[in-house]
């Protein structure tokens, strides 16, 4: 359905690209086609297919700038969880002198799911500020904060956040750069209670199951038995579980990061880098009993703010002959959810917070042609955790083409 | 004939492109383009064209003959990349030349640190995207 859709839009903007070349703006367009063995990635696992499909806009008036993207991805199997998703931004860099700069950004965004899983539809507002300098020419340091605010179908979600950070660089002449990196962040959740049930329990209570958008019963959430945001016939996830709270009102959860990246080029065509982080969550914790991570779906529970713990990256960069590219690389992370409890395979607390450790083997290649790319991706993911729910081994595979058509003048811009 | 209908719209755009857009005076010259290898001395941000935004432009020494010139990278990039003085850079760009000016190259193609990154198309049509808000894209595995 979608390349019938792309065969009727391609022509369009070509003819667009080629008749309005003083305005300037240049189309991206991308079609992605993945599949997966765990969709839902927990033990039990289940297979989709995945089409995904966007649309960018991307046009300079002076300083500032202004793009436009929308995508749909499509789900073979799980059509619940196909979405439309929409984004609108405006930038505007601004020199501080010859070298430094000031960079703002603000934007607009909204994702929209069908059926069973339009608890996560969204829409939400960003800004960004970041200053970059050049401390020496083969040193930089750049800070950036940036603030986000969302509203989801399902209210639990909603939230403010914010993180700050600051980076320093230094290139040496052996082609080394060292980076390091502090990074402050914070999420507050507006309303991520359910209003305590007549007969309840205890204000934090666990294996609440089901939450609005799901079919779960209580006691039954943890053991992935077919509750959840899926509804009946559910296979993956762990069924959703807010907490319950007579108090009502907001939860937050803050962390602080450190990392350090070491980069090393080898000849003309090899690149290497390693990197290390370190969180602690020091503030809150997550307001959710049970965290959720599908396979190119973005989770309200699951995200940057809601672990502590490390990990660990490194990665090869090839440069072939005929703009071919191969990057590869490892990652282990070892991760830790302050307030979601590890459950076991009776749905019982084990009086463990839930910790992951996960090796992630990805690699990509890509080939540039002209005004296109075409790539192909590989992943192996071996996750363990305390929660059995979430010990998994998977493959994903992607490929795609991505296609930029500019209006743009001739030459300088 | 639906193959021709969907082919006509290309065709078109292929034969129309060459002849608009072109703007007087500096601009990219395929005819005068060079490759060269270089080391970046220094790095500065500098408005190059009326109704945009300043370009990154990096000041080089050319290996071997030490000539030195300036390489017009893009307009965003000064967040999007960090280059830094004294890395090895490779340049695919035309070259500009005045009297009495520095010589400067309108890049299409960077190799630095072992990738490549395009910014022309071979025609020198700017294929550069925008800052860090424009860094989006799927949720990748292990950046969460």
């Amino acid at each position: 359905m979608i390349i019938k859709k792309m065969r009727r839009i391609v022509p369009i903007l070509v003819m667009a690209s080629t008749f309005l070349p003083g305005w300037g703006a240049t189309f991206y367009l991308s079609f992605n086609q993945h599949s997966t063995q765990n969709l839902f990635q927990t033990r039990d696992a289940v297979s989709d297919q995945i089409s995904a499909f966007s649309l960018a806009i991307d046009q300079d008036f002076s300083a500032l700038s202004l793009i436009a993207k929308a995508e749909y991805s499509a789900f073979r199997e799980a059509s619940g969880l196909s979405f439309f998703a929409a984004d609108l931004g405006l930038d505007y860099l601004v020199p501080a002198g010859r070298k430094s700069a000031l960079y703002f950004a603000a934007g607009v965004a909204g994702q929209f799911y069908r059926q069973t899983y339009e608890p996560f539809s969204s829409l939400g507002a960003n800004l960004l500020g970041a200053f970059k300098t050049y401390l020496a020419p083969s040193s930089i340091m750049k800070v950036q904060w940036q603030g986000a605010y969302a509203v989801y179908k399902d209210p639990l979600f909603d939230y403010l956040s914010q993180t700050a950070s600051l980076s320093v660089d230094k290139y040496f002449p052996s082609r080394t750069t060292l980076k390091a990196d502090a990074e402050w962040g914070y999420k507050y959740f507006l309303h991520p209670f359910l209003p305590e049930p007549v007969e309840a329990a205890p204000a934090t209570m666990l294996m609440s199951g089901g939450g609005t958008g799901g079919q779960g019963q209580p006691g039954t959430g943890g053991g992935g038995t077919g509750s959840g945001w899926g509804g009946q016939g559910y296979q993956g996830g762990s069924g959703f579980m807010p907490r319950y709270s007579s108090a009502g009102g907001g939860a937050g959860i803050g962390h602080v990061s450190a990392s350090l990246l070491a980069a090393q080029g080898i000849g003309d065509a090899v690149g290497l880098s390693a990197s290390a982080v370190r969180q602690w969550v020091v503030a809150g914790e997550n307001p959710f009993l049970s965290i959720e991570e599908f396979y190119f779906v973005q989770n309200p529970s699951a995200d940057s703010f809601s672990w502590e713990g490390h990990q660990l990256n490194g990665r090869i960069t090839l440069a072939f002959p005929w703009d071919v590219s191969l990057k590869t690389g490892y990652t282990y992370s070892d991760k830790t959810y302050p307030g979601v409890e590890s459950l076991g395979a009776d749905g019982l607390p084990l009086g463990l917070l839930r910790n992951d450790r996960r090796n992630l083997l990805e690699a990509r290649l890509q080939k540039d042609f002209r005004r296109f790319s075409v790539f192909l991706a590989y992943s192996h993911v071996d996750n363990t955790s305390t929660d059995p729910l979430f010990v998994w081994k998977s493959h994903f595979i992607m490929g795609g083409f991505e296609w930029n058509l500019p209006t743009g003048r001739k030459g300088g811009v | 004939m639906r193959s021709m209908v969907m082919l006509l719209p290309l065709l078109v755009a292929l034969a129309v492109v060459p002849a608009t857009g072109q703007v007087p005076g500096h601009f990219y010259n395929v005819d005068t383009e060079i490759g060269i290898e270089a080391t970046v001395r220094e790095i500065v941000l500098e408005p190059r064209y009326k109704g945009t935004a300043p370009f990154l432009v990096l000041r080089v020494e050319e290996s071997g003959t030490a000539k030195a010139f300036d390489v017009e990278i893009a307009p965003s990039w000064f967040f999007g990349q960090d280059v830094h003085g004294g890395e090895k850079v490779k340049i695919v760009g035309s070259l500009t030349e005045a009297p009495g000016t520095k010589p400067t190259i309108i890049a299409r193609e960077l190799k630095l640190r072992g990738e490549t990154f395009k910014l022309r198309d071979k025609r020198g049509f700017p294929s550069w995207q925008g800052g860090p808000q424009r860094k989006r894209g799927i949720r990748r595995f292990g950046r969460t």
